[in-house]
Protein backbone atom coordinates (compact mmCIF):
# COMPACT_ATOMS: atom_id res chain seq x y z
CA UNK A 1 0.00 0.00 0.00
CA UNK A 2 1.44 3.37 -0.83
CA UNK A 3 3.01 5.57 1.96
CA UNK A 4 2.40 2.56 4.91
CA UNK A 5 6.10 1.92 4.30
CA UNK A 6 7.50 3.77 6.90
CA UNK A 7 5.15 2.64 9.75
CA UNK A 8 4.03 -0.53 10.81
CA UNK A 9 0.10 -0.55 11.90
CA UNK A 10 -0.54 -2.01 15.15
CA UNK A 11 -2.75 -5.02 16.41
CA UNK A 12 -5.68 -3.08 15.25
CA UNK A 13 -4.36 -1.98 11.46
CA UNK A 14 -4.09 1.80 12.98
CA UNK A 15 -1.19 3.80 12.16
CA UNK A 16 -0.46 5.33 15.43
CA UNK A 17 -0.02 9.44 15.17
CA UNK A 18 -0.78 10.32 18.80
CA UNK A 19 2.54 11.87 18.93
CA UNK A 20 2.47 14.38 16.03
CA UNK A 21 -0.84 15.00 17.32
CA UNK A 22 0.15 16.10 20.76
CA UNK A 23 3.28 18.00 19.35
CA UNK A 24 1.18 19.96 16.92
CA UNK A 25 -1.18 20.85 19.84
CA UNK A 26 1.65 21.80 22.01
CA UNK A 27 3.45 23.74 19.29
CA UNK A 28 0.55 25.29 17.55
CA UNK A 29 -1.53 25.91 20.96
CA UNK A 30 0.76 27.44 23.01
CA UNK A 31 3.06 29.87 21.65
CA UNK A 32 6.07 28.07 22.81
CA UNK A 33 8.24 30.60 21.11
CA UNK A 34 7.55 32.91 24.02
CA UNK A 35 7.92 30.96 26.82
CA UNK A 36 11.12 32.78 27.82
CA UNK A 37 11.94 31.12 30.42
CA UNK A 38 12.56 28.11 28.48
CA UNK A 39 14.53 29.38 26.19
CA UNK A 40 16.80 32.33 28.08
CA UNK A 41 17.10 28.80 30.72
CA UNK A 42 18.62 26.70 27.59
CA UNK A 43 21.17 29.45 26.06
CA UNK A 44 22.34 29.99 30.40
CA UNK A 45 22.89 26.39 30.34
CA UNK A 46 24.90 26.20 26.51
CA UNK A 47 26.71 29.21 27.54
CA UNK A 48 27.61 27.51 30.47
CA UNK A 49 28.42 24.77 28.89
CA UNK A 50 30.53 25.73 26.09
CA UNK A 51 32.45 28.39 28.52
CA UNK A 52 33.44 24.84 30.75
CA UNK A 53 34.30 23.40 27.45
CA UNK A 54 35.89 19.76 27.07
CA UNK A 55 36.96 18.00 29.91
CA UNK A 56 39.62 15.20 29.55
CA UNK A 57 40.73 13.33 32.43
CA UNK A 58 43.48 11.10 31.95
CA UNK A 59 43.14 7.70 33.79
CA UNK A 60 46.11 5.71 32.13
CA UNK A 61 48.35 6.46 29.30
CA UNK A 62 45.92 5.49 26.69
CA UNK A 63 42.59 5.48 28.59
CA UNK A 64 41.22 9.02 29.01
CA UNK A 65 37.36 10.26 30.29
CA UNK A 66 36.46 12.74 27.75
CA UNK A 67 33.51 14.85 29.00
CA UNK A 68 31.98 17.42 26.53
CA UNK A 69 29.66 20.14 26.72
CA UNK A 70 26.71 18.08 25.59
CA UNK A 71 26.76 15.69 28.78
CA UNK A 72 26.38 19.59 30.84
CA UNK A 73 23.71 20.57 28.97
CA UNK A 74 21.43 17.67 29.03
CA UNK A 75 22.31 17.49 32.83
CA UNK A 76 21.54 20.65 33.92
CA UNK A 77 18.74 20.92 32.20
CA UNK A 78 17.44 17.80 34.21
CA UNK A 79 19.07 19.01 37.11
CA UNK A 80 16.76 22.61 36.64
CA UNK A 81 13.52 20.57 36.09
CA UNK A 82 14.43 19.08 39.27
CA UNK A 83 15.93 21.20 41.89
CA UNK A 84 13.67 22.81 44.20
CA UNK A 85 15.26 26.14 44.14
CA UNK A 86 14.68 26.41 40.86
CA UNK A 87 11.00 27.97 40.24
CA UNK A 88 11.43 28.89 36.85
CA UNK A 89 11.46 25.64 35.38
CA UNK A 90 7.88 23.41 35.86
CA UNK A 91 5.64 21.04 34.24
CA UNK A 92 4.97 23.96 31.59
CA UNK A 93 7.88 24.26 30.38
CA UNK A 94 8.89 20.47 29.94
CA UNK A 95 5.97 20.01 27.91
CA UNK A 96 7.32 22.87 25.70
CA UNK A 97 10.79 21.65 25.25
CA UNK A 98 9.73 18.42 24.67
CA UNK A 99 7.60 19.51 22.15
CA UNK A 100 10.42 22.13 20.81
CA UNK A 101 12.55 18.89 20.78
CA UNK A 102 10.51 17.05 17.55
CA UNK A 103 10.99 19.85 15.52
CA UNK A 104 14.97 20.73 16.65
CA UNK A 105 15.44 17.05 15.90
CA UNK A 106 15.04 18.19 12.25
CA UNK A 107 18.01 20.60 12.02
CA UNK A 108 20.56 17.79 13.05
CA UNK A 109 19.13 15.51 10.46
CA UNK A 110 19.59 18.27 8.16
CA UNK A 111 22.97 19.06 9.49
CA UNK A 112 24.05 15.33 8.90
CA UNK A 113 21.70 14.77 5.58
CA UNK A 114 24.38 17.98 4.13
CA UNK A 115 27.23 16.30 5.12
CA UNK A 116 25.94 12.99 3.82
CA UNK A 117 25.04 14.54 0.06
CA UNK A 118 28.80 15.74 0.10
CA UNK A 119 30.86 12.99 0.70
CA UNK A 120 28.32 10.35 -1.67
CA UNK A 121 31.03 9.46 -3.89
CA UNK A 122 33.18 8.62 -0.77
CA UNK A 123 30.26 6.17 0.44
CA UNK A 124 30.60 4.29 -2.55
CA UNK A 125 34.62 4.42 -2.64
CA UNK A 126 35.23 2.81 0.90
CA UNK A 127 33.57 -0.47 -0.68
CA UNK A 128 31.25 -2.83 1.07
CA UNK A 129 32.83 -2.85 4.66
CA UNK A 130 31.50 0.52 5.11
CA UNK A 131 28.07 -0.06 4.35
CA UNK A 132 27.74 -3.87 5.56
CA UNK A 133 29.19 -3.48 9.19
CA UNK A 134 26.14 -0.83 10.12
CA UNK A 135 24.18 -4.02 9.33
CA UNK A 136 26.49 -5.29 12.31
CA UNK A 137 24.46 -2.82 14.83
CA UNK A 138 22.01 -5.61 15.14
CA UNK A 139 23.45 -7.16 17.16
CA UNK A 140 21.71 -5.15 20.06
CA UNK A 141 18.89 -7.58 19.79
CA UNK A 142 20.80 -10.41 20.99
CA UNK A 143 20.30 -8.33 24.36
CA UNK A 144 16.84 -8.53 24.05
CA UNK A 145 16.75 -11.89 26.26
CA UNK A 146 18.40 -10.67 28.71
CA UNK A 147 16.22 -7.52 28.88
CA UNK A 148 13.35 -9.77 29.03
CA UNK A 149 14.86 -11.81 31.95
CA UNK A 150 15.68 -8.40 33.74
CA UNK A 151 12.01 -7.97 34.10
CA UNK A 152 11.36 -5.29 31.46
CA UNK A 153 8.28 -5.48 29.14
CA UNK A 154 7.50 -3.03 26.44
CA UNK A 155 10.71 -0.92 27.30
CA UNK A 156 12.95 -3.50 26.52
CA UNK A 157 11.69 -2.69 22.00
CA UNK A 158 12.76 0.69 22.95
CA UNK A 159 15.71 -0.16 25.04
CA UNK A 160 17.73 -3.07 21.93
CA UNK A 161 16.49 -2.49 18.82
CA UNK A 162 19.80 0.23 18.99
CA UNK A 163 22.37 1.61 20.38
CA UNK A 164 20.09 4.31 21.45
CA UNK A 165 21.97 7.83 20.23
CA UNK A 166 19.65 10.85 19.01
CA UNK A 167 18.62 9.45 15.52
CA UNK A 168 17.36 6.39 17.66
CA UNK A 169 15.28 8.28 19.90
CA UNK A 170 13.75 10.14 17.17
CA UNK A 171 12.50 7.48 15.42
CA UNK A 172 11.60 5.66 18.64
CA UNK A 173 9.19 8.56 19.57
CA UNK A 174 7.93 9.50 16.33
CA UNK A 175 7.10 5.51 16.02
CA UNK A 176 5.87 5.03 19.57
CA UNK A 177 4.70 8.75 21.26
CA UNK A 178 6.78 10.27 24.04
CA UNK A 179 5.47 8.56 26.89
CA UNK A 180 4.67 5.25 25.32
CA UNK A 181 7.03 2.28 27.68
CA UNK A 182 8.88 1.97 24.32
CA UNK A 183 10.13 5.72 23.89
CA UNK A 184 10.74 5.19 27.92
CA UNK A 185 13.11 2.51 27.07
CA UNK A 186 14.71 3.97 24.44
CA UNK A 187 15.05 7.15 26.60
CA UNK A 188 16.53 5.54 29.60
CA UNK A 189 19.17 3.73 27.32
CA UNK A 190 19.98 7.55 25.91
CA UNK A 191 20.67 9.09 29.38
CA UNK A 192 22.45 6.44 31.09
CA UNK A 193 24.49 5.93 27.79
CA UNK A 194 25.07 9.65 27.69
CA UNK A 195 26.65 9.67 31.15
CA UNK A 196 28.40 6.18 31.56
CA UNK A 197 28.53 5.67 27.60
CA UNK A 198 31.37 7.66 26.81
CA UNK A 199 33.58 6.43 29.78
CA UNK A 200 32.52 2.84 29.31
CA UNK A 201 33.97 2.50 25.50
CA UNK A 202 37.08 4.15 26.21
CA UNK A 203 37.84 1.13 28.57
CA UNK A 204 35.98 -0.79 26.54
CA UNK A 205 38.23 -0.22 22.83
CA UNK A 206 41.27 -0.63 24.95
CA UNK A 207 40.83 -3.51 26.24
CA UNK A 208 39.64 -4.79 22.74
CA UNK A 209 42.65 -3.72 21.23
CA UNK A 210 44.88 -5.34 23.45
CA UNK A 211 42.98 -9.07 23.57
CA UNK A 212 41.48 -9.55 19.89
CA UNK A 213 43.20 -9.25 16.58
CA UNK A 214 40.70 -7.32 14.25
CA UNK A 215 41.56 -5.63 11.16
CA UNK A 216 42.72 -1.68 11.89
CA UNK A 217 40.34 -0.69 9.76
CA UNK A 218 37.53 -2.74 11.39
CA UNK A 219 38.06 -0.97 14.54
CA UNK A 220 38.23 2.47 12.72
CA UNK A 221 34.27 1.50 11.67
CA UNK A 222 33.17 0.05 14.41
CA UNK A 223 34.16 3.13 17.00
CA UNK A 224 31.59 5.41 14.56
CA UNK A 225 28.49 3.84 16.81
CA UNK A 226 26.38 6.92 16.25
CA UNK A 227 27.31 9.41 18.74
CA UNK A 228 30.22 11.87 18.85
CA UNK A 229 31.33 12.02 22.19
CA UNK A 230 31.39 7.75 22.16
CA UNK A 231 33.32 8.45 18.16
CA UNK A 232 35.91 10.15 20.19
CA UNK A 233 36.18 8.09 23.04
CA UNK A 234 36.51 5.21 20.92
CA UNK A 235 39.11 6.76 18.07
CA UNK A 236 41.46 8.20 20.70
CA UNK A 237 43.14 4.39 21.98
CA UNK A 238 42.33 3.29 18.30
CA UNK A 239 45.02 5.94 16.83
CA UNK A 240 47.43 5.26 19.54
CA UNK A 241 47.08 1.22 19.30
CA UNK A 242 48.01 1.81 15.02
CA UNK A 243 50.79 4.33 14.83
CA UNK A 244 50.92 5.51 11.11
CA UNK A 245 47.32 4.89 9.86
CA UNK A 246 46.06 8.20 11.67
CA UNK A 247 44.62 9.38 8.84
CA UNK A 248 42.57 6.36 7.22
CA UNK A 249 41.77 5.53 10.68
CA UNK A 250 40.01 9.17 11.13
CA UNK A 251 38.78 9.07 7.92
CA UNK A 252 36.84 5.51 8.53
CA UNK A 253 35.98 6.57 12.11
CA UNK A 254 34.24 9.44 11.05
CA UNK A 255 32.46 8.21 7.60
CA UNK A 256 31.17 5.44 9.92
CA UNK A 257 30.02 7.72 12.50
CA UNK A 258 28.02 9.88 10.01
CA UNK A 259 26.98 6.47 7.78
CA UNK A 260 25.49 5.30 11.68
CA UNK A 261 23.68 8.33 11.89
CA UNK A 262 22.04 8.64 8.52
CA UNK A 263 22.12 4.85 6.96
CA UNK A 264 21.85 3.89 10.59
CA UNK A 265 18.25 5.59 11.06
CA UNK A 266 16.99 3.78 7.87
CA UNK A 267 18.39 0.32 9.38
CA UNK A 268 16.34 0.73 12.56
CA UNK A 269 13.25 2.17 10.74
CA UNK A 270 12.94 -1.21 8.46
CA UNK A 271 14.90 -3.45 10.09
CA UNK A 272 15.93 -2.98 13.21
CA UNK A 273 12.48 -2.05 15.20
CA UNK A 274 10.28 -4.56 13.31
CA UNK A 275 12.77 -6.90 14.00
CA UNK A 276 12.81 -6.44 17.44
CA UNK A 277 9.05 -6.15 17.38
CA UNK A 278 8.65 -9.63 16.14
CA UNK A 279 11.08 -11.29 18.49
CA UNK A 280 9.37 -9.50 21.55
CA UNK A 281 6.17 -10.57 20.29
CA UNK A 282 7.51 -14.53 20.35
CA UNK A 283 9.71 -14.63 23.25
CA UNK A 284 7.82 -12.45 25.77
CA UNK A 285 5.30 -14.90 26.19
CA UNK A 286 8.11 -17.49 26.43
CA UNK A 287 10.73 -15.91 28.88
CA UNK A 288 8.93 -12.42 30.23
CA UNK A 289 8.97 -11.92 33.68
CA UNK A 290 6.29 -9.82 35.82
CA UNK A 291 6.38 -6.05 34.76
CA UNK A 292 9.02 -3.57 36.86
CA UNK A 293 6.99 -0.15 35.70
CA UNK A 294 3.24 -0.64 36.03
CA UNK A 295 1.27 0.06 31.99
CA UNK A 296 0.72 4.09 33.19
CA UNK A 297 -1.69 5.75 31.28
CA UNK A 298 -0.73 9.34 29.32
CA UNK A 299 -1.71 12.52 31.49
CA UNK B 1 -1.69 37.55 20.23
CA UNK B 2 -4.74 35.10 20.98
CA UNK B 3 -4.34 31.40 20.60
CA UNK B 4 -5.93 31.14 17.19
CA UNK B 5 -5.64 27.50 16.89
CA UNK B 6 -7.49 24.90 17.68
CA UNK B 7 -5.08 21.74 17.89
CA UNK B 8 -7.17 19.55 15.59
CA UNK B 9 -7.12 21.80 12.91
CA UNK B 10 -4.29 21.34 10.20
CA UNK B 11 -1.40 23.81 10.08
CA UNK B 12 -1.97 27.06 9.41
CA UNK B 13 -0.20 30.32 8.54
CA UNK B 14 -0.47 30.72 12.34
CA UNK B 15 1.50 27.18 13.08
CA UNK B 16 4.06 27.97 10.74
CA UNK B 17 5.04 31.16 12.31
CA UNK B 18 5.28 29.23 15.63
CA UNK B 19 7.56 26.99 14.17
CA UNK B 20 9.75 29.89 12.14
CA UNK B 21 10.04 31.35 15.40
CA UNK B 22 10.93 28.54 17.09
CA UNK B 23 13.67 27.73 14.69
CA UNK B 24 14.87 31.04 14.80
CA UNK B 25 15.20 31.04 18.69
CA UNK B 26 16.80 27.40 18.19
CA UNK B 27 19.03 29.07 15.78
CA UNK B 28 20.55 32.16 17.79
CA UNK B 29 21.52 29.83 20.73
CA UNK B 30 22.92 27.39 18.56
CA UNK B 31 25.13 30.38 17.06
CA UNK B 32 26.19 31.31 20.03
CA UNK B 33 26.95 28.06 20.90
CA UNK B 34 28.97 27.54 17.96
CA UNK B 35 31.03 30.96 18.60
CA UNK B 36 32.10 30.58 22.33
CA UNK B 37 32.73 26.46 21.66
CA UNK B 38 34.43 26.54 18.42
CA UNK B 39 34.68 30.40 17.23
CA UNK B 40 33.26 29.69 14.02
CA UNK B 41 31.84 33.44 12.65
CA UNK B 42 28.67 34.95 13.67
CA UNK B 43 27.32 35.78 10.63
CA UNK B 44 28.36 32.78 8.43
CA UNK B 45 26.65 30.60 11.02
CA UNK B 46 23.49 32.23 10.94
CA UNK B 47 23.28 31.81 7.39
CA UNK B 48 23.55 28.16 7.97
CA UNK B 49 21.51 27.65 10.16
CA UNK B 50 18.97 29.47 8.51
CA UNK B 51 19.80 26.71 5.76
CA UNK B 52 18.91 23.66 8.03
CA UNK B 53 16.15 25.74 9.60
CA UNK B 54 14.55 26.29 6.56
CA UNK B 55 15.01 22.44 5.62
CA UNK B 56 13.55 21.15 8.38
CA UNK B 57 10.63 23.24 7.98
CA UNK B 58 10.35 22.27 4.97
CA UNK B 59 10.33 18.48 6.22
CA UNK B 60 7.58 18.90 8.90
CA UNK B 61 5.47 20.51 6.72
CA UNK B 62 5.87 17.90 4.16
CA UNK B 63 4.85 15.53 6.41
CA UNK B 64 1.64 17.06 7.51
CA UNK B 65 0.69 18.12 4.13
CA UNK B 66 1.64 14.96 2.14
CA UNK B 67 -1.03 12.66 2.18
CA UNK B 68 1.61 9.69 3.06
CA UNK B 69 2.65 8.23 6.32
CA UNK B 70 6.48 9.21 5.87
CA UNK B 71 8.19 10.95 8.90
CA UNK B 72 9.56 14.50 8.28
CA UNK B 73 13.31 12.94 9.04
CA UNK B 74 12.93 11.54 5.75
CA UNK B 75 11.96 14.06 3.80
CA UNK B 76 14.53 16.54 5.60
CA UNK B 77 17.11 14.42 4.65
CA UNK B 78 16.46 13.65 1.44
CA UNK B 79 16.12 17.82 0.68
CA UNK B 80 19.90 17.96 3.20
CA UNK B 81 21.46 15.22 0.64
CA UNK B 82 20.10 16.45 -2.77
CA UNK B 83 20.95 19.69 -1.83
CA UNK B 84 24.52 19.21 -1.11
CA UNK B 85 25.06 16.94 -4.37
CA UNK B 86 28.13 17.35 -5.65
CA UNK B 87 27.29 19.01 -9.06
CA UNK B 88 24.06 20.91 -7.65
CA UNK B 89 24.28 24.22 -8.25
CA UNK B 90 23.65 24.86 -4.34
CA UNK B 91 25.79 22.65 -3.21
CA UNK B 92 28.53 25.18 -3.32
CA UNK B 93 27.01 28.12 -0.98
CA UNK B 94 24.93 25.11 1.12
CA UNK B 95 28.17 23.39 2.20
CA UNK B 96 30.10 26.32 2.52
CA UNK B 97 27.38 27.93 5.12
CA UNK B 98 26.37 24.37 7.05
CA UNK B 99 30.47 23.85 7.30
CA UNK B 100 30.38 27.30 9.49
CA UNK B 101 28.08 25.13 12.04
CA UNK B 102 29.01 22.67 14.29
CA UNK B 103 27.36 19.42 14.67
CA UNK B 104 27.92 19.05 18.55
CA UNK B 105 26.57 22.77 18.80
CA UNK B 106 23.64 21.91 17.68
CA UNK B 107 23.47 18.73 19.70
CA UNK B 108 24.59 20.77 23.06
CA UNK B 109 21.84 22.80 22.47
CA UNK B 110 19.66 20.29 21.54
CA UNK B 111 20.40 18.09 24.63
CA UNK B 112 19.48 21.10 26.79
CA UNK B 113 15.89 20.59 25.55
CA UNK B 114 15.75 17.29 25.63
CA UNK B 115 17.42 17.58 29.60
CA UNK B 116 14.33 19.84 30.78
CA UNK B 117 11.72 18.30 28.70
CA UNK B 118 12.93 14.54 30.09
CA UNK B 119 12.73 15.81 33.87
CA UNK B 120 9.02 15.14 34.27
CA UNK B 121 10.22 11.20 33.34
CA UNK B 122 12.51 11.34 36.13
CA UNK B 123 10.74 8.90 38.47
CA UNK B 124 9.82 6.40 35.88
CA UNK B 125 13.55 6.41 35.11
CA UNK B 126 14.60 6.13 38.30
CA UNK B 127 12.18 2.93 38.60
CA UNK B 128 13.93 1.38 35.85
CA UNK B 129 17.35 1.41 37.86
CA UNK B 130 20.22 -0.65 38.09
CA UNK B 131 19.16 -3.08 35.48
CA UNK B 132 18.20 -0.21 32.68
CA UNK B 133 22.48 0.45 33.40
CA UNK B 134 23.27 -3.40 32.45
CA UNK B 135 21.09 -3.49 29.66
CA UNK B 136 22.73 0.29 28.09
CA UNK B 137 26.25 -1.37 28.41
CA UNK B 138 25.40 -4.63 26.70
CA UNK B 139 23.78 -2.58 23.87
CA UNK B 140 26.86 -0.26 23.84
CA UNK B 141 28.97 -3.20 23.31
CA UNK B 142 26.82 -5.41 21.15
CA UNK B 143 26.96 -2.27 18.92
CA UNK B 144 30.66 -1.96 18.97
CA UNK B 145 31.61 -5.50 18.47
CA UNK B 146 28.56 -6.43 15.82
CA UNK B 147 30.15 -3.48 13.77
CA UNK B 148 34.22 -4.49 14.34
CA UNK B 149 33.39 -8.29 13.40
CA UNK B 150 31.02 -7.69 10.40
CA UNK B 151 33.65 -4.99 9.24
CA UNK B 152 36.86 -7.40 9.71
CA UNK B 153 34.96 -10.26 7.91
CA UNK B 154 33.89 -7.85 4.78
CA UNK B 155 37.85 -6.40 4.80
CA UNK B 156 38.98 -9.74 4.97
CA UNK B 157 36.76 -11.41 2.45
CA UNK B 158 37.64 -8.40 0.35
CA UNK B 159 41.49 -8.59 0.53
CA UNK B 160 41.86 -5.45 1.73
CA UNK B 161 45.21 -5.46 3.76
CA UNK B 162 46.02 -4.35 7.39
CA UNK B 163 48.13 -1.61 6.33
Amino acid sequence: MPGEWIFIPDKDGQIEHIYREKTDKRILKKNPWRDLRLHGTVLVLVVIAELIGTIRIPITKDVAITIMPLIYTIILGLAFYLVKPIKWIHRKQARIAEGAMMLFIGVLIAKLAVSSGQSISLIFEMGPALILQELGHLATILVLPIALLLGFKKEAIGMTNSIGREPNVAVVVDKYGFNSPESRGVFAIFIIGTVIGTIFISFLVTFSLSFIPLHPYAYAMASGVGSASMNAAAIGPTLAAFPGLETQIEAFAGFSNLLSFCVGIYIVIFIALPLTEKIYNWLEPKIGREALVPEKEDE
Amino acid sequence: MPDLIDGSENVSVHGIFNWILLLAIFSVITVIANYLGYKHPIADSLVGMGILSFITLIGVWLERELPFNISSILYISVIGILIAFPGMPTSEVVLYYVSKVELLAIVTVFLAYVGIGMGKSWDEFKALGWRAVVITVLVIAATYYGAAIVAHIVLVLTGVPAA
